[in-house]
C-alpha cells in the first residue's frame, strides 16, 4: 500500500483535531409558566464525557479468571475501574461493567457454563485508598445483562467459589465493613444460583471472610480464610481473636476450624490455594507474628512450615495470596511484592524474571497449559506465555487510577495528574483521530498524586510521590531536583499526608504551596519555602500513631500519616485570602497571605467531627466565598457532605441532596456560571445548575458510578477535566451549552443553546498501524456544535435544522437529535464533497474526498420545532494554530473554491460524453443493419470514447499507476484542500494548466458533438427517432442534485477504533 | 462499514410480531400497532429507503436500501462518483465495491451472507420468530435516552442475537443492539432510531444513529425518501455476470493511449 493510501487510511485522523464551536444566540420559544423543571440525568441530554486515557500505564487489577475454550476469554476485574471482557486472550478488551459499582474484588466463571459469570464488589485487597462495593453481580449472558444477587452490605467481597458441578452452588467469601463493625460477613452459601444466600461461616461483626478455596475433586470440601482487620483513619490492624483457617467437608454446611500445625497466638490474613492436580495438597500463606507459608498434604488436616522469605512474608493485607499450578502441585506462585515460584512444594522460592509492574494481587494460569498466565499488579494485567519469565502489558485496559488532574494553557492543552502507584504523567487533551498510549509521557515516580505545571512557565511541572516528597520536573530536560521542605530545627517533625497538596498560583511564575500540618510557600519554584502558618490540624497525638499501623505486621507508610493538611485554594479575588482543608476535620483561613488563621470549623454545620475535607475551593466570583467538599468514609461514614460559606466560613450551607450517593472527593464552582457546580463523589459526577440547591447525576459517557478523585476547569476552552481514579482521564468539552441552562430555560418546551467558536481545525494525520492491542483515547471531533434543549422527547414530529451564511444561503440541512434535555448535534463546516466522475479508484488523498471548509464568519441556524423557529449563531473561525494572515484565508478558499468547480466541471463533461453515447447506443440500436447513420453514430461514440480515456483512468486493478484529467484535478484540489494556509505558487499554477486542459478537451468534444449532432439529428428527426442532445451542466446539476453527490469513506473498523470516516476498503 | 449500515436500516426498516410470555405477548402487539398493524406491515411486498450518510464532518454519502420479499435486498452507496453495491437475492449475497480498482461484482463470504440474510428477514425476527424457530426473552424495563423502554432479547435461529428496545409510551423500537458473528467472533452494533414518520400508513424512523457497541464513535444515517411497495425488478438482486469495459461503445485500445 502506497504511502497516500495510507494517509488515506489515516484519515480516521479528521475526526479528530481541535474542534471548537459556536453559537452564539439563544433563543426559546413559548416560555411556559409552570414550577421549575426538577433536573436529572436526563437533562443533559447527549452531552457526552470523552475517555482520553491513558492506559500507557494499567492501575491495581484485583481480581482475573479466564476460561480456556476453542478461544482464550478473560474477565479483569480492576480495583476501581469495572470488568473488562476479552475474547482474544488479552488483546483487546470491552467494558462489561459500566452501570455498576466500579470496585470490583472477586470475578468467577462458573465452570459448567462458561457464559455465566460472578462478580464480588467491592475490593478486598484493603489498602488506604480502597473503595466500597455494593454486593455480588451475576450474568448468563457472558456479561451483556447483569443482575445484582444480594449481600448489597457486604461492603468487599475477595473471592467467589462455583461449583464445577453445580453452578446453581455458590460460594462468597465477603470480608464485610473496613471501617466499621456489621453483620453482613463471612462466608455465603446460594443453592439456587443466587436466588436465596446463607450465612454459612460467620466469626463476629469485625471478622470477614479473605480467602476462600475449593478442593478440585471434591466440590463439598472448602476452605475459608477469615480474618479480623479494622482500618482507622490514621492506621489499620490486622490481625486477632478472629482470624482463622477454617474448613468444611460437607458443602459449606459446617466448618471447623483447623490448627495443627498453625502458629501459635492471633492469625491475620490467610491465603489459601488447594493443589488441583492432588487434592490432598493445599498451600496457605498465614499471617502471624512470623507469616510463612504452611503446606498441608491430608486435606488441611495438618500443615507444615515451608518457607518464611521476603516475598512470602510481604505485606500480607495486601499480599496474603497463594497459587498452585494447575498442573504440578509441587510448583507454587507466590504473588508479592513480585513474583516467586517453588518448584519444590513450597521449601525453596525464586525470583521469576521479566518485566511488569510490582505488587500482585491476582494470578490466573491456563489448567490446559501452565506456560500461559494472567497477572493482575498495580499497574494492569500482564500475560505470559513462557510461565513468567517474559510479560506482555495488555495496553488496552484504560484502569488509571488518578488522584488529581491539572492542565496546561497550551494548544491543544495537556492534562497533568498523578496515579496511585503509577507516577505521574502529562498528555494531550487533543490529537489527531485519537490520543494513543504514546502520546503521554511520564513526569514522576512513586505514588503519583498531584501534578502541577507552572502557567507561567510550563517548562516546570511539580509532581510528588507519597509523603510530600515533591521535585521539580522541567520537561525540556526531564531534569528533577528535590524541593520538599524540611522542618527546621526546633520545629515539630513535619507531617504530610500520603496525599499531599501541592499547589501552583496562577500567573505567578515559580510560585507554589504545599502543606503539611503547615502551609508553605514558595516564590522561587521550590528553592526556598517559607511557613505561612502554625499547625492547622488538631495535632492529636492519639492519631499520629503510624507507627504502630499494620496490626501483627507492622506497616508504616506514609498512607495512614495523619493530621495533615490535604487540600488548598487560593481566593482568585483576593491571593491574601488562602483556604486550607485536613484529614482531621478541619477547615481554616487566612485573610492575610498567612500571618492570621481562623478555625472555621466548628461552623460546619451538622458534619461529624474530624470528617476528611476532601476538598476546598475558594470563589471565584466573590471573596469570601468557599466550597468544600467532606468524607468520613474512614470511620464507616458514607455520606455526601458538601458545604458553602459566603461569609469567609462564619456559617456554611450544606449543598448535598439526599439523591446522592458516595462520599464526596470534590466541589468545583464553575468559572463563568456561579449557579454551575460540579461535585465528584466515590460513586460519579454531580452536576448542579442552581448552585447547590438541586443536583443531578451526569453520566454521559461515564461509567455511571465511577469515583470522581478531582474536577478542573480549563478556562480557555471552558472543558471540565475529570480525574476517576479507575478509569483514567475524562474531558467534558465546551460548558458553554450547561453555562446557559438557566431555570428560565429548564422550563421552556424548547430553546437554543450556545457552543463556544467552531474552529476549522488543522488537520493532523499520522501513518500509523498500531494493530488492535492498545487502548486510544477519544479526542473532540472537529465539527460545530449546535446545541438546544428539548424539555420532552421528539420521537415524532417536525424538527428541523439548517444552516444558513451571511448572505442568507442555505448551506446544509443537519441532522436533528431529538431527545429529552440537551441535544449537540454536530455541522461539518464544510462544503459538499465535490460532485466527481467516476475513476478507477477513488482517489487516495482524502482531501479530495471532503468539501472545502467554508468561509470563516458568523453563520445562522434556524431550528424549526413544529411551527416555531429557532435561530442560533455559529461563528466559524480559522485555528489559532495555523497563524495564516486573512489575506492567506481568503486566498486558500477562493483557490480551493476554483480547483472544486474544476472537480465539478470536470463530472459535468465526463457525464454530459456518457449520457451522448448511450443516446447514440441507443440510436443505434433502433436503425437498420446497413443504415449509414449508424457509422458516423459510431464515429461519434469512438470521439467520446477517446475523449472519456482522457478524462479519467479506467484500467482496473489497484496499481494501474494510470493517470488521467481527473486524477490530476484531484491531486491538486485535495492538496490545495488539504492546507489552510496560502496555496503554493506550484498548485495555483497546475490548477491554470489543468483548467486549460479540460477547456480543450471539452472544446474538441463539443466540436466534434456539434458536427455529429447537426449531421446526424436531421436524418434521425426524418426516421422519427428522438434527436441527440447534449446534456447541458444547469440540468447536469438538477440531476445530480437529485441523486445526491458522493464522497466517500467507510470504516474498515470492527472493533471501535477511532473510525468514522476511512477509505472505502473492501474487506475480504 | 455499509454492512452495518444497510443492518440498521433494514432493522429499522422491519419490524416485530407475536412471541411467547403474556408481556412478550403485549410488547409486540403494542410495536405492530405503532408500526401500522399487522395487517398493514404483512401488506408491505417491497420498500426503498434514500437518504445520507454521515461518515465524517460534513461527509455525506448518499445511499440507497432496497428490499423485496422474500428475503431480498440491495444497498448502494455512492463515493467520488463511484457506487458501491452489496446485494442478496435470497440465496447468495455478492457486493461490487469499485473503489479501489474492481468493477466486477463479487460473491460474499458466507458471514457476510449470514448476516444479509438477517437483514433480508423483511419482517424482523419478532415476527413469526416462532416458525423461524427463534426466541424472544423480555428482560425488563430499561432507559433508552430518557425515556423508559421494553427490552427484548432475540435469538436468531442462526444464533444471532438482537436487543431490541421497544418505547413504553409509543410502542416504536428505539434501539437496537445486534450481535452477529463474523469469522468465529462477535460483533456488536449498536443503533438509536428517531425521527419517526408516516408512510402510507406505516411508521418509519428517518433516522438512525449506529456504531459499535461501546464505541463513542456514531455514523449518523438520514433518510429523505421512504418508499413502500415500489417495483423492483428481482434482476436487480441477482449478481450481475462481469461488467463489459467501462463502455460498451468502447472502441479497441489504441497502443499507449493510456498510459502516462
Amino acid at each position: 500500500m502506497d504511502a497516500r493510501r495510507k494517509k488515506v487510511r489515516a484519515l480516521g485522523g479528521l475526526v479528530a483535531g481541535v474542534v471548537l464551536v459556536t453559537v452564539g444566540a439563544l433563543l426559546g420559544s413559548r416560555a411556559v409558566a409552570a414550577d421549575d423543571v426538577k433536573i436529572d440525568s436526563d437533562t443533559f441530554g447527549n452531552l457526552s464525557a470523552r475517555a482520553i486515557g491513558p492506559a500507557v500505564m494499567g492501575g491495581r487489577i484485583a481480581a482475573i479468571d479466564a476460561y480456556a475454550g476453542e478461544k482464550l476469554t478473560v474477565y479483569v476485574g480492576a480495583a476501581s475501574g469495572g470488568v473488562w471482557k476479552s475474547e482474544n486472550s488479552g488483546l483487546t478488551f470491552k467494558h462489561v461493567f459500566d452501570d455498576y459499582i466500579q470496585s470490583i474484588g472477586a470475578v468467577r466463571i462458573d465452570p459448567s457454563q462458561p457464559k455465566t459469570v460472578w462478580v464480588g464488589t467491592g475490593e478486598s485487597w484493603t489498602r488506604n485508598s480502597v473503595s466500597v462495593g455494593a454486593g455480588v453481580y451475576k450474568t448468563t449472558d457472558g456479561g451483556d445483562n447483569w443482575q445484582l444477587m444480594g449481600l448489597a452490605d457486604t461492603e468487599h467481597i475477595g473471592r467467589i467459589v462455583v461449583n464445577p458441578k453445580d453452578g446453581n452452588i455458590v460460594y462468597v467469601c465477603a470480608l464485610g465493613h473496613l471501617w466499621n463493625s456489621n453483620a453482613e460477613r463471612g462466608v455465603f452459601r446460594t443453592k439456587d444460583g443466587g436466588k436465596t444466600w446463607k450465612k454459612v461461616l460467620y466469626v463476629n461483626d469485625d471478622t470477614g471472610c479473605a480467602d476462600l478455596a475449593a478442593d478440585a475433586q471434591n466440590p463439598d470440601l472448602l476452605y475459608a480464610g477469615m480474618w479480623q482487620v479494622r482500618r482507622y483513619p490514621y492506621k489499620f490492624i490486622s490481625g486477632g481473636p478472629g482470624s482463622g483457617l477454617f474448613r468444611s467437608t460437607d458443602g459449606g454446611e459446617t466448618w471447623k476450624p483447623i490448627r495443627k500445625g498453625l502458629p501459635e497466638g492471633d492469625l491475620g490474613r490467610i491465603g489459601i490455594s488447594a493443589a488441583p492436580s492432588r487434592p490432598s495438597t493445599v498451600y496457605a500463606v498465614v499471617e502471624a507474628k512470623e507469616t510463612a507459608l504452611y503446606r498441608s498434604d491430608d486435606l488441611g488436616e495438618n500443615w507444615t512450615k515451608m518457607n518464611t522469605s521476603f516475598n512470602v512474608q510481604g505485606r500480607p493485607f495486601y499480599f496474603a495470596y497463594v497459587v498452585a499450578d494447575p498442573n504440578d502441585f509441587e510448583r507454587v506462585y507466590k504473588p508479592g511484592y513480585g513474583l516467586t515460584v517453588s518448584d519444590d512444594g513450597g521449601k525453596t522460592f525464586s525470583g521469576i524474571g521479566g518485566s511488569y509492574h510490582g505488587d500482585l494481587h491476582a494470578l490466573w494460569i491456563n489448567p490446559k497449559d501452565s506456560y500461559q498466565m494472567l497477572l493482575g499488579t498495580d499497574g494492569g494485567v500482564y500475560f505470559s506465555s513462557d510461565r513468567g519469565s517474559h510479560w506482555r502489558m495488555l495496553a488496552a485496559l484504560p484502569v488509571s487510577q488518578f488522584y488529581h488532574v491539572t492542565y496546561d494553557m497550551q494548544d491543544p492543552y495537556n492534562v497533568y495528574g498523578g496515579l496511585q502507584d503509577n507516577g505521574s504523567w502529562m498528555g494531550p487533551s487533543r490529537y489527531t483521530d485519537g490520543i494513543p498510549n504514546r502520546a503521554w509521557r511520564n513526569i514522576g515516580f512513586g505514588d503519583g498524586f498531584a501534578a502541577q505545571v507552572d502557567q507561567a512557565d510550563p517548562d516546570y511541572v511539580y509532581v510528588e510521590f507519597q509523603g510530600g516528597h515533591v521535585t521539580r520536573y522541567r520537561l525540556s530536560n526531564g531534569e528533577s531536583k528535590n524541593i520538599r521542605p524540611f522542618a527546621k530545627p526546633g520545629e515539630a517533625e513535619l507531617r504530610f499526608n500520603w496525599n499531599t497538596p501541592l499547589l501552583t498560583r496562577p500567573g505567578r511564575t515559580g510560585s507554589l504551596y504545599i502543606g503539611s500540618q503547615y502551609l508553605y510557600r514558595s516564590t522561587d519554584r521550590g528553592d526556598s519555602w517559607t511557613r505561612i502558618s502554625p499547625d492547622l490540624t488538631t495535632n492529636n497525638p492519639e492519631e499520629q500513631k503510624q507507627e504502630e499501623s499494620g496490626g501483627l505486621t507492622r506497616d508504616n507508610t506514609d498512607a495512614e500519616k495523619h493530621c495533615t493538611i490535604i487540600t488548598i485554594s487560593e481566593s482568585p479575588k483576593n491571593a491574601n485570602v488562602i483556604w486550607v482543608g485536613t484529614d482531621d476535620g478541619n477547615i481554616q483561613v487566612t485573610r492575610d497571605g498567612g500571618k492570621n488563621w481562623t478555625n472555621v470549623t466548628r461552623n460546619l454545620p451538622g458534619i461529624p467531627a474530624e470528617t476528611w475535607v476532601s476538598t476546598v475551593e475558594a470563589g471565584h466570583f466573590e471573596e469570601g466565598t468557599a466550597y468544600a467538599s467532606l468524607e468520613g468514609h474512614q470511620t464507616g461514614d458514607m455520606k455526601t457532605y458538601l458545604v458553602r460559606t459566603g461569609d469567609y466560613g462564619k456559617t456554611w450551607d450544606e449543598l448535598a441532596t439526599p439523591e446522592m450517593t458516595g462520599y464526596a472527593q470534590v466541589i468545583r464552582e464553575d468559572l463563568v456560571n456561579p449557579n454551575l457546580l460540579f461535585a465528584g463523589t466515590e460513586l460519579g459526577l454531580y452536576i448542579s445548575l442552581d448552585r447547590g440547591k438541586t443536583w443531578a447525576k451526569f453520566t454521559g459517557g461515564l461509567p455511571k458510578d465511577v469515583p470522581i478523585r478531582d474536577l478542573a476547569i480549563h478556562p480557555r476552552e471552558g472543558d471540565l477535566i475529570m480525574a476517576t481514579h479507575g478509569r483514567g482521564i475524562y474531558i467534558l468539552d465546551d460548558l458553554s451549552t450547561l453555562r446557559a441552562l438557566t431555570p428560565e430555560v429548564l422550563n421552556k418546551d424548547f430553546a437554543v443553546l450556545p457552543s463556544r467558536a467552531a474552529i476549522e481545525s488543522l488537520a493532523m494525520f499520522e501513518q500509523r498501524a498500531d494493530g488492535d492491542g492498545e487502548f486510544t483515547g477519544d479526542t473532540e471531533k472537529p465539527t460545530a456544535r449546535i446545541a438546544y434543549y428539548l424539555k420532552k422527547r421528539l420521537l415524532v414530529g417536525e424538527f428541523k435544522a439548517a444552516v444558513y451564511d451571511a448572505k442568507g444561503t442555505l448551506v446544509e440541512n443537519l441532522s436533528t437529535s431529538r431527545r429529552k434535555g440537551i441535544n449537540v448535534v454536530d455541522w461539518g463546516m464544510r462544503m459538499k464533497p465535490p460532485k466527481t466522475p467516476p475513476g478507477n479508484q477513488v482517489f487516495p488523498d482524502p482531501y479530495s474526498i471532503f468539501g472545502p471548509y467554508l468561509p470563516e464568519g458568523t453563520y445562522t441556524v434556524k431550528i424549526t420545532h413544529g411551527t416555531e423557529t429557532a435561530t442560533a449563531e455559529v461563528h466559524v473561525v480559522a485555528d489559532p494554530r495555523g497563524k495564516h494572515s486573512a489575506a492567506d484565508r481568503a486566498e486558500q478558499f477562493k483557490t480551493v473554491s476554483e480547483a472544486y468547480n474544476l472537480v465539478e466541471h470536470i463530472a459535468y463533461v465526463a457525464d454530459a460524453a456518457k449520457d451522448l453515447s448511450v443516446q447514440a447506443v441507443d440510436r443505434s440500436g433502433k436503425l437498420g443493419p446497413d443504415d449509414p447513420l449508424r457509422k458516423s453514430l459510431q464515429t461519434l461514440r469512438d470521439n467520446i470514447s477517446a475523449t472519456q480515456q482522457k478524462l479519467a483512468a479506467s484500467h482496473e486493478g489497484g496499481y494501474s499507476g494510470e493517470i488521467e484529467l481527473r486524477e490530476k484535478i484531484l491531486e491538486v484540489y485535495g492538496g490545495i484542500n488539504g492546507y489552510t494556509g496560502k496555496p503554493t505558487e506550484s498548485q495555483t499554477a497546475q490548477l491554470a494548466a489543468l483548467r486549460k486542459e479540460l477547456d480543450g478537451l471539452e472544446s474538441d468534444f463539443h466540436s466534434y458533438t456539434e458536427k455529429a449532432l447537426a449531421a446526424a439529428n436531421p436524418e434521425l428527426d426524418k426516421k422519427k427517432l428522438p434527436t441527440l442532445k447534449l446534456l447541458s451542466e444547469e440540468n447536469w446539476r438538477k440531476k445530480a442534485e437529485e441523486k445526491g453527490s458522493g464522497g466517500l469513506l467507510v470504516d474498515e473498523d470492527q472493533g471501535g477504533n477511532a473510525l468514522q470516516v476511512i477509505y472505502f476498503l473492501h474487506v475480504r | 462499514m455499509l454492512k452495518k449500515v444497510a443492518l440498521s436500516l433494514a432493522a429499522a426498516a422491519v419490524f416485530a410480531l407475536p412471541a411467547a410470555a403474556q408481556t412478550v405477548d403485549e410488547i409486540i402487539a403494542k410495536s405492530i400497532e405503532a408500526r401500522g398493524g399487522e395487517a398493514k406491515l404483512r401488506a408491505v411486498n417491497s420498500l426503498r429507503f434514500t437518504g445520507k450518510g454521515e461518515f465524517g464532518p460534513g461527509l455525506l454519502i448518499p445511499i440507497t436500501l432496497q428490499l423485496k420479499r422474500p428475503g431480498m435486498m440491495r444497498m448502494e452507496f455512492t463515493a467520488q462518483g463511484m457506487t458501491g453495491i452489496q446485494a442478496y437475492d435470497g440465496k447468495d449475497g455478492w457486493d461490487v465495491m469499485p473503489f479501489q480498482g474492481k468493477k466486477d461484482a463479487e460473491p460474499m463470504a458466507q458471514d457476510d451472507v449470514k448476516e444479509m440474510q438477517d437483514q433480508a428477514d423483511f419482517d424482523g425476527p419478532l415476527m413469526d420468530y416462532k416458525a423461524k424457530g427463534n426466541t424472544v426473552e423480555y428482560l425488563g424495563k430499561e432507559k433508552v435516552e430518557g425515556s423508559d423502554a421494553y427490552k427484548l432479547k432475540v435469538t436468531r435461529k442462526n444464533g444471532n442475537v438482537e436487543t431490541s428496545f421497544i418505547d413504553v409510551d409509543t410502542g416504536l423500537e428505539v434501539k437496537s443492539i445486534t450481535k452477529t458473528k463474523m469469522h468465529g467472533n462477535d460483533v456488536e452494533i449498536e443503533a438509536i432510531y428517531s425521527d419517526f414518520r408516516t408512510v402510507e400508513g406505516l411508521i418509519f424512523p428517518y433516522s438512525i444513529e449506529n456504531g459499535s457497541v461501546g464505541s463513542t464513535q456514531k455514523q449518523k444515517i438520514t433518510l429523505d425518501k421512504v418508499e413502500v411497495n415500489p417495483e423492483l425488478a428481482d434482476a436487480q438482486f441477482h449478481m450481475p455476470p462481469p461488467a463489459p469495459p467501462a463502455d460498451a461503445a468502447k472502441p479497441a485500445e489504441k497502443p499507449g493511449s493510456d498510459r502516462r
